[in-house]
């Protein structure tokens, strides 16, 4: 490479000229176009502050109070609540937890707040709350479905019934069909507790939910003799123990699947009812597995202790054990 | 996708008129010509604004013109730079290409390119234009010589340069109607960039504007100008000499100029007379139509002449295979392009504008300013597209 090109220096071109002119040296014209540039640089200028100060207030006030953002556009009160539920809901309860009073604008509305208090119901899963203008307010819920039922004592000493949904959640149901409510078996075993917004949800719920989806699903008739549901072995032994109908308990284990139980149990009781006179069934354990199954006779003596085998099914058959320990307790 | 429009203006300050051509320019790539506008010149002497404010008055009033036709407002301008005061020089540099496999870089380009451009001009010049020549790599011409290999690569540039002066004088001019000056381009280039072919380039081809005050010439081979400039005679000095000559009036001999000027005696008889009005009243006068051609050939062979004679060595017919083409209002003079012909021993002929010019454009006087849109156009469409930022934006809001 050359050594001069230290030496090289910029020439001067047309460009280096300085192209701006005084105003005296304008024609008419130019001097109207040079007013206009200025009268549209200094509108700029007053555009952009104008931006920025807006802009400046508005975020002072989103930082300060961000009610009186909404408070400060003017809107209509509200008149119409437009519910949109897949559940049981209806307006009128809606409207008793929202506790709107009435006349209020809807830009006064505290929508985050009235999402609380209609989640914290209970019965209420999920909600979206949206103003409609000029002065409706739109409220789309999506509803617990109960899986059990639970009586607790309620603040006046009386006893008051609630739901267990299946994610845990304990609330007081509203709008649903009584016969519903009738047809759920009793949760027990578990000790309520309660907390600001009402009882903590109940642990293990979704495992029991299962359980009775399966029997609902595949086996109407037995779901229907339950009636009561335990859960003082879950977390312990894993096992679900449901009083029916016919048997005092009849024990569910976790690890196994709960359809092939169901079918066991239907088999079981089945196989039981043909025999005349046969003793009725105090205890069935479905949980020990494999192809026996505990069965424990409401007559049953230790010295009669000779199995009554019955005809089973090949896959299975039914020893007569010792009842094993359950704990039951009556509502 | 939002099209962007941007309107240009072609000025050019002419010594006999000021004409502004107001083009569309659309995305940076088509344009559309929207508006014509035309003055007498006023305050121009060869090329030169001598008087400021009656120039400022002619020019404003040729943009106004514009502007109303096209019933837009003009955002830019490209400038026609003529005069007398306009020169140029030849220069040339080399440098050894500096990589190791001899493969030519863009920094080996740029080296010598700035050696080339470096030439300090006398006080109070300023550059008009760095005209590139194609590119020599171990003596072989290559247009781009990036990633060749060769061991010496040289550059030469023909430098057109004018005094800053009467450079801002034509700028100033423009400035005081508040519009900017975003190209000025030398006449001779505008116009030359417009009549030809890249072929007539290629092959070689000369090229000159007669207008009225000034004659702009460009000589392209190669592709490329070799050179370029401004003689500071032009059809103005036919009317001078006819008036001297024959005793008129400005007026009058312009008038001649147009009805029996030629560029080669065709007269024969030397008593075949013209009449000056023709309406035979008191102070119509009679000449000789010999007497007029002579007179108006004498002054066109001598442009010609004057031209070859500042194209010096640069010019020979064998290297000039596209001939003369002549433009500009004084190339309507007949039998001009036998008089050029003539004087550079080539065919010469008047530039024909493009198809595509409307049938109102094709006159030769508007070659310059379709040129300076055509070159503009070229220019932005070679430049590196770049995006308008903040900055550009802002500057719109307020322009």
């Amino acid at each position: 490479m050359s050594s001069a090109t230290a030496n090289t220096q910029r020439t001067r071109t047309w460009r280096d000229i300085q192209q701006e002119v005084a105003p005296r040296s304008m024609s008419r014209e130019g001097k109207k176009r040079h007013r206009l540039a200025s009268l549209r640089l200094f509108l700029g200028v007053v555009a952009l502050g104008a931006l920025g100060w807006g802009g400046y207030e508005i975020w002072k006030l989103t930082r300060e109070s961000p009610a009186g953002l909404a408070a400060a556009s003017q809107s209509e009160p509200l008149r119409e609540i437009l519910l949109k539920t897949d559940g049981v809901l209806d307006l009128a309860r809606v409207e008793s937890v929202l506790g709107i009073p009435p006349g209020t604008p809807l830009m006064n509305l505290d929508l985050a707040a009235l999402h609380r208090a209609l989640v914290a119901s209970g019965q209420v899963r999920t909600a979206v709350l949206a103003r409609q203008f000029p002065d409706k307010l739109s409220v789309t819920v999506e509803e617990r479905t109960p899986v059990l039922r639970v009586v607790v004592r309620g603040d006046d000493g009386k006893p008051a019934a609630l739901l267990v949904a299946r994610d845990g959640t304990v609330y007081q149901g509203h709008g649903y069909d009584h016969a519903l409510v009738s047809s759920l078996p009793y949760l027990d075993g578990v000790r309520l507790v309660r907390d600001t917004a009402g009882y903590q949800p109940v642990r293990g719920m979704e495992t029991v939910a299962d359980l009775l989806g399966t029997a609902l699903a595949g086996t109407p008739a037995l779901y229907r003799d339950f009636q009561v549901v335990s859960l003082a072995r879950l977390a312990t032994d894993g096992e679900i123990v449901v009083k029916t109908g016919q048997v005092e308990s009849v024990t569910f284990g976790t690890r196994e699947d709960f359809y092939r139980q169901l079918a066991k149990l239907d088999l079981i009781l089945e196989e039981m009812r043909r025999p005349a006179g046969a003793a009725p069934i105090k205890a069935i354990n479905l949980a020990v597995g494999g192809r026996q199954v505990p069965v424990s006779l409401a007559d049953a003596t230790p010295a009669a202790s000779t199995p009554a085998r019955q005809p089973a099914a090949p896959s299975f058959f039914v020893p007569s054990q010792t009842a094993p320990a359950s704990r039951t307790r009556d509502f | 996708m939002i099209s962007k429009s941007k309107f240009i203006g072609a000025v050019e300050i002419g010594t006999s008129k000021v004409t502004v051509l107001v083009g569309e320019l659309t995305n940076g790539r088509s344009l559309h010509i929207i508006g014509l506008g035309q003055f007498p010149s006023r305050g121009v002497i060869k090329g030169s604004v001598a008087d400021f404010k009656a120039a400022s008055d002619a020019t404003h009033r040729a943009l106004l013109d514009a502007e109303k036709r096209a019933g837009v407002r003009i955002d830019e301008v490209y400038l026609a730079q003529s005069g007398g005061h306009i020169d140029g020089f030849y220069n040339e540099a080399a440098v050894n290409v500096a990589a190791a496999d001899n493969m030519v870089s863009q920094v080996d380009i740029d080296t010598v390119c700035k050696l080339a451009m470096s030439k300090n001009l006398p006080a109070g010049r300023i550059v008009v234009h760095h005209l590139r020549r194609p590119y020599r790599l171990d003596g072989r011409l290559v247009p781009e010589p990036e990633h060749l290999v060769g061991r010496r690569l040289e550059a030469a540039y023909w430098t057109v340069h004018g005094e800053e002066s009467k450079v801002a004088d034509q700028m100033h001019v423009i400035r005081g109607f508040n519009i900017h000056v975003s190209e000025l381009i030398l006449s001779g280039i505008a116009t030359g960039t417009f009549v030809t072919t890249p072929e007539d380039r290629q092959n070689g081809v000369l090229v000159i504007d007669i207008g009225a005050g000034t004659t702009d010439y460009a000589l392209y081979r190669d592709g490329c100008v070799q050179v370029a400039g401004v003689v500071p005679v032009g059809g103005s000095h036919l009317t001078n000499d006819l008036a001297l000559g024959l005793r008129l009036t400005e007026g009058q001999a312009e008038k001649l100029k147009h009805l029996y000027g030629r560029a080669m005696i065709a007269t024969k008889d030397k008593a075949e007379k013209v009449w000056l009005n023709g309406d035979y009243a008191i102070g119509d006068r009679q000449f000789s139509r010999q007497t007029i051609e002579q007179i108006t050939s004498v002054r066109a062979w001598e442009i010609f002449e004057v031209v070859r004679k500042k194209l010096g060595s640069a010019y020979s017919p064998e290297t000039t295979a596209a001939g003369v083409l002549l433009t500009g209002g004084t190339a309507k003079l007949p039998a001009i392009d036998e008089a050029a012909s003539r004087v550079f021993g080539l065919h010469a002929r008047v530039a024909e504008a493009p198809s595509w010019v409307a049938e109102n454009l094709r006159d030769p006087g508007y070659s310059t300013v379709l040129g300076l849109l055509h070159h503009g156009l070229s220019s932005r469409a070679e430049a590196a597209p770049r995006r308008e930022g903040v900055g550009g934006i802002l500057k719109k809001l307020f322009a």
